[in-house]
């Protein structure tokens, strides 16, 4: 546990993940609160083998441990 | 590295213009820098975004503050071409300087004018631009860089013990404890063109009231709150690049940034964000805690020779980390040194000391050159 405390004060200092995906352009805002991820996401291409799903917002909500994840897409 | 803000003309309640002393002017040391570092500080305070500074601006030149916006870049001008011309600081008149204040007195002044301008960032209006300390930390080389380096190695020092606004004069003649002699700091050294490139401050900073950290963490954007593991909000902003960690007490820790203009900067506008949320965040004790610098001596070094002359200083074990940790006394500072000739430094409160710990270790790496 002590570990993942430095880990994300660490992370302050030269990881920055989650900027580093905002400035590739397409994660506009994440947010984690009671174990519960939420990410807003723009200019999103969903693709599948047959499909391609273009969307200009995406909001994933996500939840952890034993139940999955859940997802909305608006 | 920073240059002086151009700025729209201040209300005259917050720069006292002292009596003038009937003495000789005061000689151009650490103290007078001071006042002019107190008098950018507390604009820079109350701008939430300081406009990009004016070259014209040397921080080394007394500023003479008029309501006029036009003339203290003449002076300015006059002032910056009989500094360049001199080199020294004994033909300026400082006479318009402020008696040198004791170390108590200045803190009184300080806690007095920070709470000018807590008032002051509440109530100010948005600016839209958003300020960019200028791109280079360092500038080797020539004579004006080497004025703003010697500033910009005293303003952190500065900006830890002075937050703002210049005090109300004191005759009290004791020169001020907290500021060691100033030593014209150059980083650029007479060995060599090599400066280290600051690459993390970390800061704290008092918001000053409690926090309801999950009401921020729901609230705010890019924020992770995960009180299990750790107990404090985890923000992080674009401009400048940094991550904030928010305490339930109201204390904040900024990390990240390159400068400590920019570390000061992203803490103003973390603190803006839980204000935003409604909480009466304020600015108190901002206060750098460490600088991490890092450069290339562009040649191999033999650590085990560093390792056995320096033992006193030097620790190195090759299976534990590639890398010798120097502990250098002074100024206090540990560097890790690499076979490559690539030096980390690091435990800096101040500009200065990276500067001066590389000009200490750079002529003893080239003693342990390779081949």
């Amino acid at each position: 546990m002590t570990y993942q405390l430095y880990r994300n004060t660490t992370l302050g200092n030269n990881l920055q993940e989650s900027l580093d995906e905002l400035i590739q352009g397409s994660l506009n805002m994440y947010r984690f609160c009671d174990n519960v991820w939420t990410f807003v996401l723009n200019d999103v291409e969903f693709r599948e083998v047959t499909e391609l799903i273009k969307m200009d917002k995406v909001k994933i909500v996500a939840c952890d441990g034993k139940n999955t994840g859940s997802n909305t897409t608006e | 590295m920073p240059s002086a803000p151009s700025r729209a003309p201040r209300p005259l309640a917050y720069w006292v213009i002292p009596q003038l002393p009937t003495a000789d002017p005061l000689p151009m040391d650490e103290e007078t820098e001071t006042y002019l570092e107190l008098y950018l500080d507390q604009c820079a305070v109350q701008d939430d975004f300081v406009p990009p500074r004016s070259p014209l601006f040397s921080p080394v030149v007394p500023y003479v503050y008029t309501p006029n916006p036009s003339n203290p870049e003449t002076t300015f001008n006059s002032h910056l071409e009989s500094k360049e011309t001199s080199g020294n600081f004994s033909s300026v008149d400082l006479s318009f300087l402020p008696d040198e204040l004791t170390q108590e007195n200045k803190d009184q002044a300080v806690i007095r004018s920070k709470h000018e301008t807590e008032e002051n960032s509440e109530t100010q209006s948005q600016q839209s631009r958003l300020p960019l300390p200028s791109g280079q930390d360092v500038g080797p080389g020539s004579d004006s860089s080497s004025l703003s380096n010697s500033r910009s190695h005293l303003h952190p020092g500065d900006a830890n013990s002075i937050q703002s606004a210049p005090a109300k004069p004191n005759c009290n003649s004791s020169p001020l404890a907290s500021i060691t002699p100033m030593t014209p700091m150059t980083p650029v050294s007479e060995c060599c063109g090599i400066v280290p490139q600051l690459q993390n401050i970390v800061s704290t900073v008092n918001l000053a009231c409690k926090l309801d950290l999950k009401k921020i963490a729901l609230h705010a954007k890019n924020a992770e709150y995960n009180p299990k593991r750790f107990a404090a909000v985890i923000m992080r902003i674009r401009e400048p690049r940094t991550t904030a960690l928010i305490f339930s007490s109201g204390k904040m820790v900024c990390t990240g940034a390159k400068s400590e203009e920019q570390s000061r900067l992203a803490a103003r506008k973390y603190a803006r964000v839980v204000q935003k949320l409604g909480f009466p965040a304020r600015f108190l004790d901002f206060k750098i805690q460490n600088m991490v610098g890092s450069c290339d001596v562009r040649f191999s070094i033999r650590l085990e020779g560093l390792v056995l002359t320096h033992q006193q200083f030097s620790s190195y074990e090759p299976e534990l980390f590639p890398g010798l940790i120097y502990r250098m006394v002074k100024p206090r500072i540990v560097l890790l040194i690499f076979v490559s000739g690539k030096v980390v430094l690091t435990g800096a409160k101040e500009r200065s000391e990276i500067y001066e710990a590389f000009e200490n270790i750079y002529p003893i790496l080239k003693g342990f050159r390779k081949a």
